[in-house]
């Protein structure tokens, strides 16, 4: 059984503060704490790219766990802002941390539902092949994309990158099931061109719409009520989106997990950088529920459980 | 001929939860003046659209600026359909 065993994290040291836009973008300080919930954001080094942030995230997995590189049998990287378009960034990554050549390497092409999506496909992947360790990555360096004139997008984006260890770990979490879909028809909603475009209000509404359902989809599918559920981790568009679905769907407010305050939305990076500051806590049999949505427009909704098999 | 009344688009703003006295809104006065910010407003127009099944499309949000533009907006809308 394939288990999410260890995460590593990297959230640049530097910030940009959104309270200093206030008036560039007649805007208030509650606004921004209350609604968007971003009181700064990461920034990475304007040369660093998307592999580096992947190094440093793995750096902090290997402070957290130990392993030979030359186990590692699939690494993945989640992006829509690679290095170059050629080769794929999960190439870098790889050449990056010597990892061993019988080693697989793709990325996977997707935004803010890309971590769910990944879980999924790692695991599918490397139970496919008989593989006992791989690699996920996710690293969406928006800060290279953004307009910094344009209110819709400039308050909200930060820079991360994560690594996930997936390996047979008896004490990990292990996927019951997932939801997945996508409105094709709404990709211009979100897209970039020259910078990052989002209309907010159809964004919103896609997600008002949609990603409840897709929550009580799962639960349904696994015959589990939310009660049974000890939290829940949403992809941090941003807090008013995060209590949106909280309310709508049903969700004990007490069980979703919401910090983003100090670094911002870091797309497919969200999911995880909350995941890992409560891996530790999670007991044998806990449930957790993970939804991811956006880019698409696309959703991916799961639930894990902590195995207990000694 | 349907007539939504100002006390059902009163009850979706009531739904909604968006503002901590819905009773205290004036219809004639614009919604943005008296507090509701644009987050607030898109999510008041995706419920006013799920609630009256009409859609808004975004270039007609700049005549939807309170209550009553709300009301006669929708009106119209449903009894166009």
């Amino acid at each position: 059984m394939i288990a999410i065993s260890e995460i590593g994290i990297y959230i640049p040291d530097t910030r940009v503060s959104n309270l200093e836009l206030l008036e560039k973008f007649e805007t208030d300080e509650s606004f921004v704490r209350e609604k968007i919930g971003v009181v700064q954001r990461a920034r990475k080094q304007p040369n660093e790219k998307a592999s580096d942030l992947c190094f440093k995230a793995f750096e902090n997995l290997k402070e957290k766990t130990s392993f030979d590189h030359e186990e590692i049998e699939c690494c993945i990287v989640i992006t829509q802002n690679p290095d170059m378009s050629i080769p794929h960034t999960s190439a870098i990554v790889h050449g990056a941390l010597g990892l061993s050549e019988s080693c697989a390497c793709f990325d996977i092409s997707l935004g803010c539902s890309g971590y769910v999506y990944g879980l999924s496909i790692i695991n599918a992947f490397m139970l496919a092949n008989g593989m006992t360790k791989g690699l996920l990555f996710t690293a969406d360096p928006y800060s290279d994309i953004i307009d910094e004139n344009d209110k819709n997008t400039a308050l909200i984006f930060g820079d991360a990158a994560t690594v996930t260890l997936l390996d047979e770990s008896k004490s990990g979490l292990v996927p019951l099931g997932f939801d997945f879909g996508s409105k094709g028809a709404g990709y211009k909603n979100l897209m970039k061109t020259d910078k990052l475009f989002m209309n907010g209000r159809a964004v919103f509404n896609f997600t008002a719409a949609t990603v409840p359902v897709s929550i009580n989809k799962v639960l349904n599918k696994l015959n589990l009520a939310e009660s049974e559920i000890n939290r829940w981790y949403l992809h941090q568009g941003s807090k008013y989106i995060v209590d949106t679905i909280t309310a709508r769907a049903g969700l004990e407010p007490d069980k979703v997990v919401f910090d983003m305050y100090e670094y911002g939305n870091t797309i497919s990076s969200s999911i995880p950088i909350l995941l890992s500051k409560d891996l530790d806590d999670f007991q044998a049999g806990d449930k957790i529920g993970l939804s991811g949505f956006g880019v698409g427009l696309s959703w991916a909704s799961a639930i894990f459980e902590k195995n207990n098999l000694g | 001929m349907t007539n939504i009344t100002q006390e059902q688009i009163m009850d979706v703003i009531r739904k909604a939860n968006i503002v901590k006295d819905t009773d205290a809104l004036e219809s004639d006065k614009s919604l943005t003046d008296q507090g509701i910010d644009s987050l607030d407003f898109s999510s008041l127009l995706f419920n006013i659209e799920e609630v009256f099944g009409v859609e808004i499309p975004d270039e007609d949000i700049d005549e939807l600026l309170t209550i009553d533009q709300i009301q006669s907006y929708v009106n119209a809308k449903i009894n166009k359909n």
